[in-house]
């Protein structure tokens, strides 16, 4: 039984897989692989999820640089905003002092400021109006302090060589970098030159102010923990304390040098605090740059954030899709289910109405063979007893001639109504039934013989192709002779001088075997296949059949519990199929 | 040798008188008769070797006219003979309750040699009761 096994492997092979897929997933796609229909089940499936998914991952993408953009823009803004307002209020700060020097020029004379003890009353004034201020001197032009005010005896100190000095010369007013002194404070100078009209001769003013109000200015940059704000001259050297880039007046960490833009703003990678945003505003009028360095953490967060939601709106996304594909597939399943339903419901209530059908035509035909048979053998005892009187009398009788073949043709044709009337009645199931065990292939060869004869006379080549295997069945053997004999002859009848019949024997899936009885003939019309189990529906000459062969046929192997089929192509031929069961289980009714 | 005593029941006269005319040209001693009543009489009296009898009759089945004579005559051998096959002829045969069946119309020769088996086994059967009746 090859089919057999075949199936208990299969269902054996099932379980297995089911754990195989787990322990060894690379023999599993092998599997898949050499399975071309689950191969390109999941290809299918992986392209649609594809094809669905790279269009909603483009949007994510463009909607991550999109939102990237303007998080940075914005970030970028907000950065250059706290800038410019601590630059204004710097530049403020220092335009202020500038101002408050030129005032002092302006309201008191040379001779006043140069003269020490003037210049000290003037600075406590000053003083009590601006903390920050430190000490004032004046300065000729040979750059020796004429008059000096604050915590140091500077009075006569030559700045003649001091950059300072040279720069006040040149451009007029000049503010220094950032220096701590002897105090080892914090402090720069504010100088102005100041030109004595009516000759080329110069003075110079100078403050020393505290850097305290700077700082004050520059801790107002918003800031967050991991982020700096200080101020820097242009080599770079820190003028303000930093929290994380070098101490006060050391030289800036910076690895990448600064535009020459008044402002802007650079990102980069730092190796040691990652990405990077620096801004910075150069401030007017003075030799310093504020500058601002920020982790953008807090817009990466959101951009991460958001990056993972959209990952999971992806995922949640291709769930969906999944769910979808899947439960399209479950309705397609259920569709198909309910259609397959519907047909077998269509199919049994044809099989019921065909079955009904026959029944109804086999009860009458019982009541008509029965009620012919009766009137039927009083003309075959009539006929017989004349033929008796003839052949027994010892008188001579000269009719005896004439009479003998007229009766002997009442006596033939009783033969023949006899025939029909019985086969009505084997069509109405009266026939009895005799189960006993069949060797199916036997009994072929024992029908072929019976019609070896026309085979042989009509050159008709026969082919056996028998599973030798088959176990035997149990069932009627006459009733199987006759389907087999009435299908046979058929084909038969259906092949021309020289055709071709086959008969072959296989072992069937969900019956015990199938029968098929294949012919190279002239076909059946899709017409005639509509009633060719009809009992009286004949395509035969008058008085070659009587239209109840196949119908009797059909109505024997359902009574035995199986099935018959016919499959027929116009000009190529028609092959018959009957399955039989193990053991013909015996339906009632008409059959 | 003694000729077969046969008893034809059939409600179909012509068909009954017309197969008896034929059986005594076979030289067997055929009685027809129409009905129940008749049938039970003529059995009583004539202690036939073998029925032929007709499934349906008036006035009660075959197989009551075979039940009824049985009771005085057990060893009477039976052929039912109806106008269609059926399973009840093959369930009486196996049952034993009949010696044989035929279908309607039948062929004079097949009749006889039905009717010649059931007398052997009417014959065995009274040769192991013991008993003849005639």
């Amino acid at each position: 039984m090859p089919e057999a096994t075949d199936k208990h492997d299969a269902a054996e092979l099932g379980e297995e897989r089911l754990l195989d897929r787990f322990l060894h997933p690379l023999r599993t796609i092998a599997a898949i692989r050499r399975d071309h229909y689950r191969s390109s089940k999941y290809r299918l499936f992986f392209m649609v999820g594809t094809l669905a998914g790279i269009p909603l991952l483009g949007v994510v993408m463009i909607g991550l640089f999109w939102l990237h953009g303007i998080l940075e823009e914005d970030f970028n803004n907000q950065l250059k905003w706290q800038l410019d307002i601590t630059e204004s209020s710097i530049e403020f700060f220092l335009q202020e002092r500038i101002s408050g020097l030129r005032y002092l020029v302006s309201v008191y004379s040379f001779n006043q400021l140069s003269n020490q003890g003037s210049l000290s009353g003037i600075f406590q004034k000053r003083q009590k109006e601006f903390s920050e201020l430190v000490d004032l001197g004046v300065i000729d032009s040979r750059g020796i302090q004429l008059a000096y005010a604050g915590p140091y005896d500077l009075k006569g100190k030559d700045y003649s060589q001091q950059e300072w000095f040279h720069e006040t010369k040149v451009r007029g007013i000049y503010v220094s970098d950032v220096f701590t002194g002897y105090r080892k404070i914090p402090h720069f100078s504010i100088a102005i030159r100041q030109d004595i009209p009516g000759s080329a001769n110069f003075w110079i003013i100078r403050a020393t102010i505290n850097m305290d109000t700077l700082n004050r200015f520059v801790s107002r940059v918003k800031l967050k923990e991991n982020d700096d704000a200080f101020i820097i001259n242009e080599e770079g050297v820190l003028q303000t304390p930093s929290r994380f880039h070098g101490r006060f007046l050391e030289k800036l960490d910076l690895k990448v040098p600064l535009p020459q833009q008044s402002a802007g703003h650079i990102s980069y990678d730092d190796s040691r605090v990652g990405q990077i945003t620096l801004g910075y505003t150069r401030i007017k009028n003075s030799p310093w740059i504020l500058t601002a360095m920020i982790k953008p953490t807090a817009y990466w967060r959101i951009v991460d954030i958001l990056r993972k939601d959209i990952l999971a709106v992806y995922l949640i996304g291709i769930l969906v899709l999944i769910g979808i594909m899947m439960n399209y597939r479950m309705v397609n399943n259920w569709v198909d289910r309910i259609k397959q339903l519907d047909q077998e419901r269509e199919q049994a209530i044809s099989e019921t109405e065909h079955s009904a059908k026959l029944a109804l035509i086999g009860r009458l035909a019982a009541g008509i063979a029965h009620e012919i048979n009766n009137p039927l053998a009083i003309i075959n005892e009539k006929a017989g007893l004349m033929q008796d009187v003839l052949n027994y009398s010892k008188e001579s009788n000269p009719c005896k001639e004439k009479f003998l073949p007229l009766i002997s043709v009442i006596a033939d044709s009783v033969n023949r109504c006899r025939t029909i009337t019985h086969r009505l009645l084997g069509f109405a199931r009266r026939m009895d039934i005799h189960i006993e065990s069949i060797d199916i292939n036997e009994l072929l060869k024992e029908v072929v013989g019976f019609l070896e004869r026309e085979i042989m006379y009509r050159n008709i080549k026969l082919e056996f192709n028998f599973n030798e295997h088959l176990r035997p069945i149990e069932s009627d053997r006459g009733l199987l002779q006759q389907v087999f004999l009435n299908i046979a002859n058929n084909a038969i009848d259906a092949v021309d001088d020289g055709g071709t019949i086959e008969i072959a024997t296989v072992s069937s899936e969900t019956y015990a075997l199938a029968v098929h009885i294949r012919d190279n003939g002239r076909g059946i019309s899709k017409e005639v296949m509509k009633h060719i189990f009809e009992p009286f529906y004949t395509t035969k000459e008058k008085g070659k059949g009587t239209g109840l062969g196949l119908s009797l046929s059909y109505g024997i192997i359902q009574r035995l519990g199986g099935t018959i089929e016919v499959d027929s192509v116009r000009d190529k031929g028609t092959t018959f199929t009957i399955k039989l069961p193990y053991k013909a289980e015996l339906k009632g009714g008409a059959l | 040798m003694r000729r077969t005593k046969v008893l034809l029941v059939d409600d179909e006269v012509e068909f009954a008188s017309a197969l008896a005319e034929r059986l005594h040209y076979r030289n067997y001693n055929a009685t027809a008769v129409f009905n129940a009543n008749d049938a039970v009489q003529v059995a009583r009296k004539e202690f036939p070797d073998v029925m032929v009898v007709d499934l349906k009759l008036p006035g009660g089945s075959g197989l009551e006219i075979v039940e009824a004579i049985r009771q005085f005559d057990p060893e009477v051998a039976v052929i039912l003979l109806s106008g269609h096959g059926s399973i009840t002829s093959k369930e009486l045969l196996e049952s034993g309750s009949i010696t044989d069946y035929a279908v309607k119309p039948i062929d004079i020769e097949e009749l006889v040699e039905k009717i010649d088996r059931a007398k052997q086994i009417h014959d065995a059967q009274v040769i192991k009761e013991g008993k003849d009746h005639v």
